[in-house]
């Protein structure tokens, strides 16, 4: 048993922060938010530091770490709130290393590893929290590809990427999960705007795949790739709620620790003391069941409920150690020059990206009742 | 990071176990309330805990030289995990080995040490605590039970309260003022006494489970002896913290009595598995139960490696009585009438509650969890001084002479 952080993961995270503490500044995100509301310029930082294919295979370029070693990056992405597409691009390129026929996507892998593209997955279906309900069909074509037709909302940095995994689903009720290039014929991308400015796309698709862009194999099996990736997806986002919710309220402390009202700290009350503590508690099992998921991720075990915990934790948790942030700023917060609205909004987000508290403890709920 | 067991501590696993499946039975949670009354559990306690002493197992991070195994804090958390699965008692050492053992070990004199830890080990001494007063709960530096000096000793006078098992302790760790005349945290001095030294006075206190585990303790010209002073005279505060840290890493690691495995088979036989908002509880409870195991983990990587813990511990006993609260309004909700059902009237009670009674002692049980061994406030004000680094609260007493805070 040794729940810390390898003297290597350390290095990761320090390096990390270093690089992401380095580059955001409130005008940087600025910037970001009035334009493409993304930061291409720390995603370059990111691949210049080699942390972009960190858990990409090693004959592929990358450094062969793994799930718990993206949860740190994740961790301090959220910590600094930099808009960029860590957690689809980097689990989408795991998922194509892992899956794909070995040799035929190493270019696409390659221009992710030195940052000149992004990849993607689209595991959003509307009004649905299963991500196995795939929303979109495949038929067979005379060649041996696939024939794809259907739509996938919330895309995150869909018209951005050059390629998105996408789950389709078969005739016989069973998946594939295909790689399709985004400047494919029939593939559609309408822009969307997200609640923290972050870009996301509607796809639509009328469009063909050949059999090599098939990640895993077509049927029963495929369900494990959806689910593989839903995972590692759920689990890093849940570590960048760690991020946001740890960087919201060292941003609370310094102010109710400074603001003085009734000649002392705002903190000298127990009431925002108390509220303070209890969002402190929360950040911690936030973090402790997040890490837990993504080392058994990473240690290749069942990881359904740990998964489920900390995104039960992440998505219930975390939005109330927004809230809790947000109110005890009191009206400055309200302000949108004054920086901490970002944490509340990314908070929100990450948690209805997530799937709702509740659909989690239902999944969850559903692992440990069943007769 | 590794979590679950290494090569060396799963070989000490299965030593554990081994051990004490040749020595204990495995507890049934589906058995019928065993009749077992407070003094009837004291007894199998110290029974149990003799077994251990006999065969190596007691004291297992205490060092060698005071009889103890010299282990590691995870073997201890093991050993503890694979006992909580037998029907073994040993909740009266609690405060024995839970708590004065490790203060001796840090504060108390070669004497002390050898007077005491071998027997607390062996099972022999019973202790309870002297430190809470109807005068000083949450403000504990502020105890007004006096200390005054005589030939060769002390002579104590005043009021104790929420003793746990005062009424079987052979000793007790007691928290008395020796010096009015200085600020409250500095004029406290730390002494062990014999509980069966004239003047002192039991008396139960009966708990909404209708068990007896706690008393008042009324000290009259009682005789300490100069070697029952542990740590120096007037330090006694510096002292008890070693005590309180360890009481509230004890009330964070769980108890045994109940788990949200057993509530979810108790959801199953009763047929409430299907409810989705049952379900939703028990994931809850799971959600709480994974995390306070993480803590845990979190805990014990910390003690393992030799640094003190930080603020986990606070949050460790702060979580486990809002995990306990929660779970009982859970467990509430499954049981539905079934819930009000148990006999908790003094003359029914057993110490043990098991069966689907026990969920309702669990429910009435919530308060001295949420209060014991600091209040979740306190627990909270903690946490935002020590993790979140917010200024201290200003505080009217500090600085002021404990003498002078009493005319105020």
């Amino acid at each position: 048993m040794n729940f810390d952080l390898t003297e290597d993961q350390q290095v990761i995270a320090d390096l990390a922060e270093q690089i992401l503490a380095g580059q955001m500044s409130v005008d940087r995100l600025k910037v970001a938010e009035r334009g493409a509301g993304w930061d291409p310029d720390v995603w370059a930082a990111l691949a210049e530091a080699n942390l972009v294919s960190l858990c990409l295979p090693e004959h592929l370029g990358g450094s062969g770490m793994g799930a718990i070693e993206l949860a740190l990056l994740a961790e301090a992405q959220g910590r600094n709130l930099a808009p960029v597409p860590l957690v689809p691009t980097v689990v989408t390129a795991m998922a194509v290393a892992e899956f794909a026929d070995a040799g035929t996507h190493d270019e696409l892998l390659a221009s992710v590893v030195d940052g000149s593209i992004l990849v993607t997955s689209a595991l959003a279906s509307p009004g649905v929290n299963d991500p196995l309900v795939p929303g979109v069909r495949a038929t067979p074509t005379s060649d041996g590809g696939w024939r794809l037709e259907g739509t996938k909302p919330a895309v995150p940095y869909g018209a951005e990427s050059a390629a998105v995994a996408v789950p389709a689903q078969l005739a016989d009720g069973t998946s594939l999960v295909a790689l399709v290039r985004t400047d494919a014929p029939g593939v559609t991308l309408d822009a969307e705007r997200t609640t923290n400015h972050q870009p996301a796309a509607s796809l639509t698709l009328d469009t063909e795949v050949a059999a090599t862009d098939v990640l895993g194999t077509p049927g029963d099996e495929a369900a494990e790739v959806t689910r593989w990736l839903y995972e590692h997806t759920v689990a890093a986002m849940c570590s960048v709620q760690v991020g946001v919710a740890e960087g919201a309220l060292a941003m609370t402390a310094a102010h109710v620790s400074d603001r003085q009202q009734f000649g002392r700290p705002l903190s000298a009350f127990q009431a925002v003391t108390q509220r303070a503590a209890d969002a402190w508690i929360t950040t911690e099992a936030m973090r402790v069941t997040s890490r837990n998921a993504a080392w058994r991720l990473g240690a290749g075990l069942d990881a359904r409920r740990d998964v489920s915990v900390a995104a039960w934790w992440a998505t219930d948790g975390g939005q109330k150690v927004v809230t809790a942030c947000q109110h005890l700023h009191g009206g400055i917060g309200a302000d949108v020059d004054y920086p901490v609205h970002r944490y509340f909004l990314w908070g929100v987000q990450n948690g209805t990206t997530l799937g709702a508290a509740s659909a989690h403890l239902a999944r969850l709920g559903g692992l440990l009742a069943r007769s | 990071m590794h979590i679950g067991d290494t090569p060396q501590e799963a070989a000490f696993r299965a030593e554990a176990r081994a051990w004490l499946e040749a020595h204990a039975a495995l507890r049934d949670p589906a058995a019928p309330a065993p009749e077992m009354d407070l003094a009837n559990h004291v007894g199998h306690c110290r029974t149990w805990q003799a077994t251990l002493a006999e065969h190596g197992w007691a004291g297992i991070t205490w060092p060698a030289a005071f009889g103890g195994r010299g282990g590691s804090a995870i073997q201890s958390a093991i050993f503890a995990e694979e006992q909580a699965r037998f029907d073994v008692a040993t909740g009266a050492f609690a405060v024995g080995i839970g708590m004065v053992g490790p203060t001796l070990i840090a504060h108390g004199t070669t004497e002390q040490q050898e007077r005491f830890l071998g027997a607390m080990l062996r099972g022999e001494h019973i202790w309870c605590q002297l430190f809470s007063e109807p005068g000083a709960g949450s403000d504990l530096a502020s105890v007004g039970t006096r200390a005054e000096r005589t030939d060769g000793g002390w002579v104590v006078n005043g009021q104790k309260v929420w003793t746990s098992l005062g009424q079987f302790a052979d000793w007790g760790i007691l928290l008395a003022r020796t010096d009015p005349s200085v600020p409250k945290h500095a004029g406290i001095t730390y002494f062990c006494v014999d509980m069966t030294t004239p003047g002192i006075e039991v008396r139960p206190l009966t708990q909404i489970t209708g068990v007896a585990h706690f008393n008042e303790v009324f000290l009259t010209d009682v005789f300490i002896p100069d070697d029952g002073v542990i740590g120096a005279t007037g330090d006694g505060w510096s002292v008890a913290r070693t005590t309180l840290l360890s009481e509230r890493s004890f009330i964070g690691s769980g108890t045994g009595q109940w788990s949200v495995d057993d509530l979810i088979d108790t959801a199953r036989r009763l047929g409430r598995n299907e409810d989705p908002v049952v379900r939703q509880g028990l994931a809850a409870a799971v959600c709480r139960a994974r995390t306070l195991e993480y803590l845990g983990y979190r805990l014990r990587t910390a003690m393992s490696q030799g640094r003190m813990p930080g603020a986990e511990m606070y949050v460790m006993k702060l979580a486990y009585a809002k995990h306990w609260a929660a779970t009982a309004d859970t467990a509430m909700a499954i049981l539905g009438a079934g819930g009000a059902l148990g006999d908790f009237s003094p003359a029914a009670a057993s110490h043990h509650v098991e069966g689907d009674d026990k969920w309702a002692s669990m429910f009435l049980t919530q308060y001295a969890i949420r209060l014991g061994g600091g209040t979740d406030e306190v627990q909270r004000n903690i946490i935002g001084e020590q993790a979140l680094g917010l200024p201290r609260e200003p505080a009217a007493d500090r600085g002021v002479p404990w003498k002078e805070l009493a005319l105020r």
